[in-house]
């Protein structure tokens, strides 16, 4: 077998993506987590950062609509991909109906995993408007909440289904 | 915290090899310095719960076109490529048709963001998957690249630790699931259609480690016989296994509740878990042996409810 390493070279720091529609070019190098690439690189600070491991969901975020644990995806793994985080499903001052839903039914207390609930609930909704209750269950079932209790966050789901009709 | 110490300093170069066998060459350069990685879910948690160090250079392999997708395979069976990722086995329709036990193993591994991004490969090249009694029961093999194509039965080659070390340098590139005859199952399992069927038990009802997991599948003769008998479990961080002696009590036999004790104490005797704080052996012995049981149990109580 020939080796071919000297043909190759190592992929460059240089990651180009979509956030929340808008083109972004960044320095960042490839295996840097997506999560800090979000945070510290483009200063878009409501995607959280909690277990670093993919267990918790607080930093969820949408590739090309699909829910992703920011901290175990890297740059290149986003290379060309459109990434919505929190900061970018309202429409101007007015709020996206999940996170409408989550505020009226109380589906919060302290917040933390709550952008990441509301881009997993947006993406369910997106893909499956009128979502049966196992289907609720599997879309969450990545997002850990710890104070508020599942009740509030399922009446919430409840709620932006009704917003959706 | 941990984000800073470890990536600020010595971030992993990545490598983007064009077709499988630069891939490989890559890897047989920087030897245990590298690692093939696709979705990287797995790895992650390894790396920062610090079982695996995160090596130097990563091996991009996600763009490699013999190991992306599911289709059906010239000999006849369904070749999935090795970074085909859970959610995609999870929503084939033909896989859920003719080996309906990989898609509801895969729907309980990790969550649904995680299946976005994990794969097939990632799960069956760590050697204790939750994937692998699926695929033991159905008869999988697995295709490498090591040097030259390598084919082998992935029975086979659970049975060979050694294989499963990852800085050896293998690339999997498929899982070949061979052609079940007529098998499109139903999904009450009547008459005589094919019966396979997959559980997890975990400390959590989802999201969770496995404590055991089981997988089970047979052909039917038309006078209602299990055939061609396959039984396997894992769970943890056991290497999954096939029951040989379970199997054989049932092989030829209509599934009989009176045969259930026997295969009990057949899986209890002859699967071997991994025992940890959690959850210690004879506990995961008994559970796995449950979980086939109550399965062969509904099987004949379907059976019966039809007659």
């Amino acid at each position: 077998m020939i080796d071919n390493r000297t043909e190759l070279a190592p992929a460059q720091s240089r990651l180009t993506l979509r956030v929340n529609g808008a083109a972004c070019e960044i320095a960042a190098p490839p295996s840097t987590r997506l999560l800090q690439v979000i945070r510290e690189f483009i200063g878009l600070t409501g995607t959280k950062r909690s277990c670093e491991i993919g267990r918790c969901g607080a930093c969820m975020v949408l590739v090309d609509g699909e829910p992703v644990n920011a901290c175990l995806a890297m740059a290149y793994q986003v290379q060309g991909a459109e990434i919505t985080t929190i900061e970018g499903i309202a429409s101007g001052t007015e709020l996206h109906p999940v996170q409408r839903a989550f505020l009226e039914e109380g589906g919060f207390q302290c917040g933390y995993c709550t952008p990441g609930m509301v881009l997993s609930v947006k993406a369910l909704l997106d893909r499956s408007p009128d979502p049966s209750d196992e289907e609720v269950e599997e879309a969450l079932s990545g997002n850990l909440c710890r104070c508020t209790g599942y009740g509030g966050i399922r009446r919430a789901v409840r709620r932006a289904i009704e917003l959706g009709r | 915290m941990a984000m800073e110490r470890h990536e600020r300093f010595s971030l992993p170069k990545v490598w983007k090899p064009r077709n499988v066998g630069e891939a490989w060459s890559l890897k047989r350069s920087f030897g245990s310095d590298a690692e093939y990685v696709a979705g990287g879910t797995l790895l992650r948690t390894w790396w920062e719960g610090e079982v695996a160090e995160r090596p130097a250079h990563l091996i991009d392999i996600r763009s490699l076109p013999l190991l992306a997708g599911i289709r059906i395979a010239e000999e006849g069976g369904t070749g999935i490529g090795a970074c085909t990722t859970l959610a995609e086995i999870r929503r084939s329709c033909g896989l859920a048709a003719e080996y309906p036990a990989l898609p509801e193993a895969v729907l309980q591994i990790g969550a649904y963001s995680i299946r976005n991004v994990g794969t097939i490969g990632g799960n069956v090249a760590s050697g204790i998957g939750d994937a692998l009694p699926a695929l033991l029961v159905y008869d999988a093999e697995l295709l490498w690249f090591d040097g030259s194509e390598e084919r082998i039965a992935i029975s086979e080659w659970l049975e060979r630790p050694e294989d499963c070390r990852r800085d050896r340098g293998k690339l999997l590139m498929q899982v070949r699931l061979p052609d079940r005859a007529n098998a499109v199952e139903t999904p009450t399992g009547g008459g005589n259609a094919p019966f396979s069927v997959y559980r997890k038990v975990g400390r959590r009802e989802a999201f969770t480690p496995s404590v055991a997991t089981v997988a089970i599948s047979a052909g039917r003769t038309e006078d209602g016989r299990l055939e061609r008998v396959r039984i396997a479990a894992g769970g943890g961080a056991a290497v999954p296994h096939r029951l040989y002696a379970a199997e054989s009590l049932l092989e030829g036999k209509t599934p009989d509740p009176d045969l259930l004790p026997l295969i009990h104490e057949a899986v209890e005797e002859t699967f071997r878990p991994k025992g940890d704080v959690f959850a210690g052996e004879e506990y995961r012995k008994r559970t796995a042996a449950n979980l086939v049981a109550a399965e062969l149990w509904k099987l004949s109580a379907g059976r019966q409810g039809k007659e």
